[in-house]
């Protein structure tokens, strides 16, 4: 065990006596202690209680990963510790940095520890840039800060050096580009070298991966941690990502409306979590390395308001194993049973330990299945057929007289078929095409380059509006953000009604229409009248589905239908939609960057690369098997939430972004950044760079065939590549022998 | 850069041209110099008004395309802008009006710009508190007095400070004092003479560009990047100067580009109030009079000088903002 993590005492005792007996408590070796640390904002209102009390130790070299809910305190605790709070907020407690107290200090005073001994890296590396500065500047201006001594030069350089560590390539050049200038995943390799400059003792990344891709996310991991290498920084990872944290966190602090709810290494946290929050949150986490369907643990409810003090456990108005003896104090972090530096705020942790399965505490319900599961799927109909469907957009030049200077090939030959009571997802990075392949199907005329035809009817016939507003009932939408597609001054009835009006409802029967969507999605049919900002996210999103599902239609297009909520309303939509599919008999197309949400819902699952499918077919084949090396970067690059395997895993790290579709190759797509072309001799390299893939079905595989008395069918898994079974260059493999450090 | 002022120079040369062509039609057929001499006592004869007309170039006789099209082969091939209904020459009258009005404004929109952009920042920093509050009301109230009253309330002000002194140390109107001894003495009148008009319009100019600075400023100063300045090691204060200053003036800078020929070509309350003749009361004068080829003159000089300060904007804008690129 690494580090300990220890319990603030009762909240009776004087602060300064308190405090005097944390310290002595304290580690010494500890580099940051925090003791009851504590939050309030005072707003209109009253007084927010953000933060209530809390405490941990962070040994050097090592990293607390504090996870919890949007709005659980998790960044607030951040901020404070940095002093970086707005001058509004009381802040109590203690936040000692090698032995010296930070809280209280004046702005001037903080600065000596800011950007110094203790850095941050931010969640948005988009806005967390001066626009108007060079990044070298403001790298050099972190050295400058704490450094008023050293020369031009030697700041230069050791910039140049900070940029090459982070792994930008050409740094020397980079430090005279902008911001601007840079990708997301650039710009926050660039925050990480601001932090790191001074050698910080400690590091605090606050959501650093949430807003960038998985292939990108699996950089910056990778950055982040050879940073912590690098410099012997302690980090805290903050994130509501189970699967982020546990390869790199040594503990983990789980918190809830304020507090820390349970405490521990990771080990524990994960394989025997004892406060329902933490079961509550690891069971809501779909996987993208299980092939075994079972339903997600929704977490009902929502967080509490924080302007009233619980009077009793704080989740207890969302707990499944909830007793009047909850309700009579908030319990404090206690020793769980048999283990001295894992404790949980629960009154029952003692009985939850070993065996208990989080679905039957949290009573997730059963797996839908679907009456078109039995059927074959070559004997169910096609609801949604795309045959060579392109989009190019001519990229041009000059203001006056246009001239075309090149063609973003944003989707570039597509072939799929959705089969009723199917859920077809495509996957890929940003810019890979998924977007523009749903606009194309949503535009459904007569002049598009390619042919779509949705419940039969194709686009080339659709010239009268009476074949689109007949192709409309057959396809509805769900979008990403729900509360960007509700109108917030219609109530639900009229968001609900609209749809119904259009196809030509009475008013009887869209009332009755109505209250039978509001039960179907899981809403409280009086509830009609009100506005969308009465809902939480989940509740809008849900509103968002029946609103698609109004008029009938028997494919329903998902845009990213969870990608804006946080994992415990997640599941509960998920859980929805999979019942819906089943019961109504829907088929989905569901573009989403989660791959493990993915896995968890889809069938058939198809991942693009720049405008082309690399790989389609049957979603376990695809996931378990994968052919394409592109389709393996992105599978390797989800976080799993399980340290063990996430510690041992081999994966691959694919170098730079996705690269602009006017450099895009004469033949494969994917030769600049495919770590299986980079192992290639020239000669195969050369067949890379001229001939296109075709997209080719899997042969069975050799055994299988001579064992059956027929030729089997092909499986459902075709991909495009040349060199499915090459090997993968070793400098984008990494494995991180973590097993050592825990080495006693 | 120099060729990309080059290809908007051009554009704006051309829209000049359409702007000043379509201001003579107009001003060619409405504004009629004939009708006004026939009010001269002796009237003169319909045959004389034509022939006085005739030789200043403004023959009432000819359609407005013919006459178009003499103005515009003059201004081409000469340089000439033609002559007023009482004979003066628009050329030899212009430079003087622009020098006025120049001379006017230089000096208070300069301090305008100072003046605001400081007290700007100086509020936003101070958000909230008794100086914002006083310094951000006096901008309001500077918006909605009209200009001409405060510029009463400034020469009134100027007045009593005379009366108080028994002396007179501020002129409230005119230029210069005439038949003055020049060097010193000269010196002092000029100041004497210049104090009250410019005092009046930076203290009714400020105004917005406090209001726009602070809001921008106030816009950034919680900026994400701001924090992350401040997670290096600046104080708040610090960071807000070196990160949040530059990115709120990119805003500020183009409406002050945009701000300078409306106050050039706009000026006229100024320069009737303080008896300066400039620019400004000029044009208004020439259509009161009749007066086609100085209504179209002043016309053209305003869109010069609004192009001048659209390509001031774009200048300002790429000099503060490297997002913005020259091609």
């Amino acid at each position: 065990m690494s580090s300990e993590i220890t319990t603030g005492p009762g909240h009776t005792q004087p602060d300064v006596e308190r405090l005097h007996v944390a310290g002595l408590h304290a580690p010494s070796d500890a580099v940051l202690s925090v003791r009851d640390l504590s939050v309030r904002f005072s707003t209109e209102n009253g007084v927010v209680h953000a933060v209530r009390g809390v405490d941990f130790d962070l040994l050097p070299g090592k990293t607390l990963g504090i996870v919890g809910e949007s709005g659980s305190g998790k960044s607030v605790t951040s901020l404070a510790i940095m002093g970086l709070l707005p001058s509004t907020a009381e802040v109590s407690g203690s936040v000692m940095l090698k032995g010296r107290e930070l809280l209280g200090l004046s702005d001037k005073a903080m600065c000596e520890y800011r950007g110094n001994e203790l850095a941050m890296v931010f969640q948005d590396p988009l806005s967390s840039l001066t626009p108007v500065y060079t990044v070298g500047a403001q790298i050099v201006e972190a050295l400058t800060i704490h450094n008023p001594t050293m020369s031009r030069q030697a700041k230069e350089a050791r910039a140049v050096e900070l940029l090459a560590m982070v792994g930008i390539p050409s740094p020397r050049e980079r430090l005279k580009a902008f911001p601007h200038e840079f990708s997301g995943g650039m710009r926050q390799r660039v925050m990480i070298a601001i932090a790191i400059a001074n050698n910080p003792r400690v590091l605090i990344a606050d959501e650093p991966t949430t807003a960038l891709d998985v292939t990108i996310q699996a950089q910056v991991l990778e950055v982040l941690h050879t940073a912590q290498e690098e410099t012997g920084a302690a980090v805290v990872m903050i994130t509501h990502d189970l699967g982020v944290v546990a390869g790199v966190a040594d503990d983990i602090m789980v918190m809830y409306a304020g507090k820390p709810v349970e405490t521990g290494a990771v080990d524990d946290i994960y394989y025997n979590p004892r406060m329902p929050y933490t079961m509550g949150l690891l069971g809501a986490v779909p996987r993208v390395d299980v092939a075994e369907k079972s339903s997600l643990v929704p977490i009902e409810g929502m967080p509490p308001n924080l302007i009233r003090t619980p009077t009793g456990c704080s989740f207890a108005p969302r707990c499944p194993l909830v007793s009047d003896a909850c309700l009579a104090g908030e319990p404090a972090l206690a020793p769980v049973p048999g283990s001295a530096l894992h404790r949980a705020a629960c009154i029952k942790s003692g009985s939850l330990g070993g065996d208990v399965d989080v679905h039957d505490v949290f009573a997730a319900p059963p797996v839908p299945v679907s009456r078109f599961d039995a059927v074959p799927r070559e004997k169910r109909s096609t609801v949604l057929q795309l045959k060579d469907v392109r989009k190019h957009f001519p990229l041009t030049r000059g203001a006056l007289l246009k001239r075309r200077i090149g063609t973003v090939k944003a989707v570039d030959g597509l072939s799929f078929d959705i089969r009723e009571g199917e859920c077809f997802s495509i996957v890929g990075e940003s810019g890979s095409g998924k977007t523009t392949t749903l606009l194309e199907i949503m535009e459904f005329h007569k002049d598009q380059d390619g042919e779509v035809l949705i419940g039969g009817i194709s686009n080339k016939q659709a010239t009268d509006s009476r074949t689109k507003s007949a192709m409309r009932r057959e396809l509805q939408m769900v979008f990403q953000d729900p509360t960007g597609a509700l109108d917030p001054r219609f109530t639900v009835y009229e968001v609900l009604a609209e749809p119904l009006q259009n196809a030509g409802m009475d008013r009887q029967a869209i009332k009755k229409r109505i209250l039978e969507l509001m039960k179907l999605v899981g809403l409280q049919p009086d509830h009609v009248n009100r506005f969308p900002n009465q809902f939480s996210g989940g509740q809008r999103q849900r509103i968002g589905i029946a609103r698609a599902l109004a008029v009938n239609p028997k494919l329903v297009v998902l845009d990213e239908p969870v990608s804006a909520l946080d994992v415990s309303v997640q599941a509960g939509v998920i859980n929805l939609l999979d019942r819906l599919r089943a019961e109504l008999g829907l088929s989905y197309l569901l573009v989403a960057h989660d791959l493990s949400v993915v896995r968890h819902i889809s069938n058939r699952v198809a991942v693009m690369y720049l405008g082309k499918i690399v790989e389609i077919g049957e979603v376990d084949r695809v996931f378990d098997n994968p052919r394409h090396p592109y389709t393996r970067a992105l599978l390797s690059a989800i976080p799993v939430p399980d340290p063990q395997l996430e510690r041992t895993r081999e994966r691959i790290i694919l170098q730079g972004d996705l690269p602009s579709p006017l450099d895009a190759p004469k033949g494969c797509n994917f030769a600049t950044r495919c770590p299986v072309f980079a192992a290639l001799p020239p000669v195969k390299q050369e067949k890379c760079l001229t001939l296109e893939p075709p997209l080719e079905p899997v042969a069975p595989s050799a055994p299988a065939q001579a064992l059956a008395a027929h030729p089997l069918p092909a499986p459902d898994q075709r991909f495009a590549c040349f060199f499915p079974d090459g090997e993968m260059d070793e400098d984008m493999l990494v494995v991180h022998e973590q097993a050592d450090h825990h080495a006693p | 850069m120099l060729r990309y002022l080059a290809k908007r120079g051009i554009t704006y040369i051309f829209m000049i041209f359409l702007t000043t062509s379509a201001g003579y039609f107009l001003a060619v057929s409405s504004l009629k110099p004939a009708l006004l001499e026939q009010e001269r006592i002796p009237r003169p004869t319909p045959e004389q008004v034509a022939n006085s007309m005739r030789l200043k170039g403004l023959d009432p006789d000819l359609s407005p395309w013919e006459r178009y099209v003499e103005w515009l082969t003059a201004i081409v091939t000469r340089w000439d802008w033609g002559r007023s209904p009482n004979g003066a020459y628009i050329n030899a009258e212009f430079g003087d009006r622009v020098w006025i009005s120049t001379r006017l404004f230089l000096a208070s929109i300069i301090l305008t710009l100072v003046i605001g952009v400081a007290l700007g920042v100086y509020s936003a920093a101070r958000q909230y508190k008794f100086q914002d509050r006083a310094i951000t009301s006096y901008s309001y109230l500077a918006y909605i007095v009209p200009a001409p009253i405060a510029y009463f309330l400034v020469q009134l002000g100027a007045i009593s400070i005379n009366e108080t002194v028994g002396e007179r140390i501020f002129f409230v109107t005119g230029i210069s004092t005439p038949g003055i001894q020049p060097g010193w003495a000269q010196f002092v009148d000029m100041l004497a003479h210049y104090a009250v008009p410019t005092v009046a319009i930076t203290l009714v100019g400020w105004g917005s560009y406090q209001i726009a600075q602070r809001q921008y400023l106030l816009d950034n100063v919680n900026a994400d990047f701001v924090r992350t300045a401040r997670a290096k090691g600046l104080t708040r204060n610090q960071a807000i100067s070196r990160h949040a200053l530059r990115v709120s003036f990119i805003p500020v800078a183009q409406s002050i580009a945009f701000t300078i020929p409306a106050i050039f070509a706009g000026g006229f309350f100024a320069e009737k109030i303080f008896a300066w003749p400039g620019v400004g009361s000029w044009s208004i004068d020439a259509i009161s009079l009749q007066d086609v080829n100085a209504a179209t003159a002043t016309l053209a000089y305003g869109s010069v000088i609004f192009a001048l300060g659209a390509i001031l904007a774009d200048f300002a804008t790429t000099l503060v903002d490297p997002r913005v690129r020259v091609q």
